[in-house]
């Protein structure tokens, strides 16, 4: 991967990265070392970090029937109590604060660093941490068995957010309010789609009754509908077959895999890349305001909690209650709306993240709870570590090759699991750190990416 | 991706490292073998274009005879992949040189001004396949496989064609792959087959029960008869298959229907072609959209990007600037030629096996028919770009090259204006010639296509510095209006090569 070594540049090529932080290295492309690392940045990562368990936990830990289950269920009892807090407050979120640091640090890497001639350039450097980014992501997916990885489309979307890294921050709010906008459009488009077949199918459900003679579109019209509406019912024999492959070995469950993860790399990049993007967005022009660095004022905060609570938690309120009421019954939901609830969505989702991010800094600021702040910090130091060990930690509690528990907690159990990871990754990162520069896949990460072993010891 | 740093350059004249500057914005013999493979790709792209469907392919393939199929299967040695993968091997040698270059029109960075135009690159990929409607776009892939690819510029020539040689066996692993889960799905049909055997011969064995005891005439003779009766149609209740079953069978039989030519599926594809604006929009969307996901994601990337890293190895050796041997030249042509055309002939041959009878095949081979196509293409590919090179070096039929020269300086120009030719000859808004040609009339358009862009390109040349895509596909990387308009005679031309 890494020439420098061979350019033919008659210059001393060693990188300089020790850790004699303040001395004059300071120009060179090298790893930040840890005393420039912005503390407010790493205790907002952290949160997000852990945040993203309880977003990821059913999907390691349960069959996608508990879905079902809750959705057509009594309103009541732990399970639905917890599934409301975390689809109103959390859904979405989480990956969205952790997308908005990514995009922030993304700037980041790229500030600070200035070019040698001849040498590679920082750009360079920024490319090959992403592809080994890219083939991480792919690694979680198909070896450590997480089909909801991340990494691999974080990596690839890093790859074009570099050409708006110069952009100033109001042109990428900008962009990234196109962004939703075209989110917007495509699912009203898909809605409209929808209400087509729906009308068709009442069309000639009507003609039907009347005992007329369906035309061969009509009937597939009445086909189409139907069958959508059974594929929204669990089938028991693909619940059977998920149940059954997940409670075996590591072999079986590879495979069984496979398509899954390719299927759903290839789907999600080309369909909701811009889900990822418009956060990443966001977080680039707040991290040029100085929102994430501590820069703003308490009031301003302050203003942004009220708005980002106060309009986002009432929109995402409305679109869990009609999530209930459209399931099972999408032919009634389809007749009495013109627009999916889901359109607004995304401004749900940013309105949230950017209230939870206040949140933090208020807390941060205030200085009340140092030591969660310190650990939490920790946690988002060592983020990639942590993020790879949440899907090494879940899987060998849930899948066959490990203790087996998948599918056998319920909903509200699965967040005594999130709290049991959450509490071992706040003390870990803690104790690790105290030892070392770096956590021990930041490491890899970066020797790799310099292509040279990194100092690991403190 | 070699792990040791390889030895400094010197050792051999031949084995330059890549990022030694080559001193030439521009190289006389790229922009030759762009032209030669951007004319070259039209003639697999007229199969999509003009209606000669692979199911229609299938039709001659089918019969092995005939000149249709003559035809087909020297086309198909001759330029199938091949063209594709000269395209991209111009490209990736394009990559290095791009970043090589001092001077741009307005300060930028050269990683910035290069991240750029692979973005452009991917809307105007995105504008061909959905706005154009033409699904069989490729610049969207080497938008994005350039990107991917940024990471590698630096990297010595060896590890190039090193990395290169590896994509490709990727891509055969893939091929193989491919191959490897038809097999299994043979092996479950035959399962689900032979279950339904031993069911009919129960059935049988019941009814042979049933009729026997019907000769004896006992006394318990209803009551026997109801016995069966009952038996039977337990059995039967218990004798149908279960829907992973089912399942399993439809799978194949329905791949094999596919395989098989359908004329309803051409009289469809011709009339949802011959349609409005709107119609053929809605037709090509999902088309396009798998091009763009599924298949970049499954092939494209190996596809794509093997050629590229050996068009940047290549560069790296000196292969585009002449500084081989004549002798070296000739080696690489003849092997590869050699080789690539034994291989393209296997293919052909056994995929007419394959489309024969495609459970026989499975039985009889271990691997499928076209698992060394990816060494084909490249082998053919790299074999003509050494042709080329030495006929460039022979300054024989010089005006052809220059033509074909300028051809290639508007590559993008050139291959956006296929697109518009063909959609509006071929589709309905247009002149709706969509399955009306025969195939040796699609290659005869071809020529006449052509003919009419290298002529336009010469022209085009002599009053601008550029074609007026590459003008503004260089104005959107510097986000300035650019002068492109020849004030002397002998101006510079420096414009952004595909």
């Amino acid at each position: 991967m890494d020439q420098h070594n061979s350019s033919g540049t008659p210059q001393s090529l060693v990188i300089p990265m020790q850790g004699t932080a303040g001395a004059g290295e300071q120009s060179t492309v090298r790893p930040v070392t840890r005393a420039e690392r912005i503390k407010s940045i790493d205790t907002i990562r952290g949160v997000a970090l852990l945040g993203i368990l309880m977003m990821n936990i059913p999907g390691f830990g349960i069959n996608w029937d508990f879905w079902n289950s809750i959705l057509t269920g009594p309103r009541a009892g732990k399970d639905y109590y917890t599934f409301a807090i975390v689809f109103v407050f959390f859904e979405g979120t989480m990956r969205g604060l952790f997308s908005m640091l990514f995009g922030a640090g993304m700037v980041l890497f790229m500030q600070n660093k200035h070019e040698l001639p001849g040498r590679p350039t920082v750009a360079e450097y920024y490319y090959r941490r992403l592809l080994w980014l890219v083939l991480f992501g792919v690694i979680n997916a198909f070896v450590l068995l997480w089909p909801g990885d991340i990494l691999f489309f974080y990596g690839l979307c890093g790859m074009l957010l570099f050409a708006f890294r110069k952009l100033s921050p109001k042109w990428l709010v900008v962009i990234a309010l196109t962004c939703v906008a075209f989110g917007m459009v495509k699912k009203q488009w898909d809605w409209n789609e929808t209400r087509e077949k729906r009308e068709s199918y009442t069309e000639a459900m009507a003609a039907k009754k009347e005992k007329k003679e369906l035309t061969p579109e009509q009937q597939g019209a009445i086909k189409m509908w139907t069958e959508m509406e059974k594929s929204q019912k669990p089938d028991t024999a693909i619940t059977n077959e998920n149940l059954r492959k997940m409670q075996s070995g590591y072999g079986t469950i590879f495979t069984y895999f496979i398509p899954r993860n390719a299927g759903g790399e290839i789907w999600y990049m080309y369909n909701e890349v811009w889900d990822l993007l418009v956060m990443m967005f966001l977080g680039m022009a707040l991290y040029l305001w100085g929102f994430f660095s501590n820069r703003l004022r308490t009031s301003t905060y302050m203003m942004w909690l009220l708005i980002g609570y106060g309009i986002g938690v009432p929109i995402a309120w409305a679109i869990f209650d009609k999530g209930f009421m459209s399931f099972g019954r999408m032919g009634l939901y389809a007749d009495s709306w013109s627009s999916s609830h889901m359109v607004f969505a995304e401004f749900r989702r940013i309105l949230i993240t950017i209230g939870h991010a206040s949140l933090v800094m208020l807390i941060f600021r205030s200085g009340i709870i140092p030591w969660l702040m310190r650990a939490l910090a920790n946690v988002g130091q060592m983020a990639f570590t942590n993020y790879l060990m949440q899907s090494i930690l879940c899987t060998l509690f849930f899948y066959g090759y490990g203790l087996g528990y998948y599918n056998k907690l319920k909903f509200h159990q699965l967040y005594y699991v999130v709290f049991a990871v959450w509490i071992f990754q706040l003390i870990f990162s803690s104790i690790w750190l105290r030892y070392f520069r770096f956590g021990p896949f930041e490491w890899l990460w970066r020797s790799l990416t310099y292509w040279k072993k990194q100092p690991m010891k403190l | 991706m070699s792990l040791h740093p390889s030895t400094p350059s010197g050792t051999a004249p031949d084995q330059v490292i890549a990022n030694e500057p080559v001193n030439l914005s521009r190289l006389f013999s790229l922009d030759v073998l762009r032209g030669i493979a951007l004319l070259g790709i039209l003639v697999i792209s007229i199969w999509e274009f003009g209606g000669f469907t692979s199911n229609e392919q299938t039709f001659f393939r089918q019969g092995t005879h005939g000149g249709n199929y003559k035809l087909l299967s020297i086309v198909s040695i001759l330029f199938e992949g091949k063209m594709r993968a000269l395209f991209a091997l111009v490209f990736g040698a394009g990559i290095i040189l791009f970043m090589q270059k001092k001077e741009h029109p307005v300060p930028l960075a050269a990683p910035d001004a290069y991240i750029r135009r692979q973005i452009w690159l991917i809307i105007f990929g995105v504008f061909n396949a959905f706005v154009l409607l033409w699904p069989g776009d490729i610049l969207f892939q080497y938008g994005v496989v350039g990107i991917l690819l940024f990471a590698f510029w630096r990297m010595p020539a060896r590890g190039l064609l090193i990395a290169a040689i590896l994509c490709t066996l990727i891509y055969c692993g893939k091929q193989y792959w491919n191959y490897a889960d038809d097999k299994k799905g043979y092996k479950k049909f035959l399962a689900v087959t032979a279950v339904e055997k031993k069911f009919k011969q129960d059935s049988t064995v019941r009814a042979k029960k049933d009729s026997f005891d019907r000769t004896k005439d006992t006394v318990l003779l209803k009551d026997t008869l109801a016995k069966n009766k009952l038996m039977d149609s337990l059995a039967r209740k218990n004798d149908t298959l279960t829907k992973k079953q089912a399942g399993e069978k439809g799978m194949w039989e329905g791949m094999i229907k596919d395989l098989k030519y359908d004329s309803s599926k051409t009289v469809a594809e011709n009339k949802a072609i011959r349609a409005s604006y709107g119609k053929v929009w809605k037709h090509l969307m999902q088309r396009s959209q798998n091009k763009e996901s599924n298949w970049l994601y499954r092939t494209g990337v190996w596809d794509i990007s093997s050629m590229m890293l050996l068009g940047m190895a290549l560069l790296g050796f000196g292969f585009f600037n002449h500084r081989m041997a004549s002798s070296r030249y000739v080696l690489i042509a003849v092997l590869a030629l050699a080789i690539g055309f034994t291989l393209a002939w296997f293919r052909i041959h056994f995929q007419s096996i394959k489309l024969a009878d495609y459970a026989r095949y499975i039985e009889k081979y271990p691997v499928p028919f076209n698992q060394f196509f990816p060494i084909e293409r490249m082998l053919l590919a790299t074999g003509y770009a050494s042709l080329v090179m030495l006929l460039l070096r022979s300054k024989f039929l010089n005006w052809l090259w220059q033509a074909l020269a300028a051809t290639g300086k508007m590559a993008l120009t050139n291959y956006i204006m296929q697109t518009i030719i063909c959609t509006f000859f071929f589709y309905g808004y247009g002149f709706g010639y969509f399955g009306r040609l025969q195939q040796w009339q699609l290659y005869f358009m071809v020529a006449e296509i052509a003919l009419v862009q290298i002529v336009f390109s010469v022209f085009w040349l002599r009053y601008f510095t550029m074609g007026p895509l590459e003008w503004l596909w260089r104005c959107l990387i510097y986000r300035k209006w650019l002068p492109w308009k020849i004030k002397e005679p002998h101006a510079i031309t420096d414009s952004p090569a595909l």
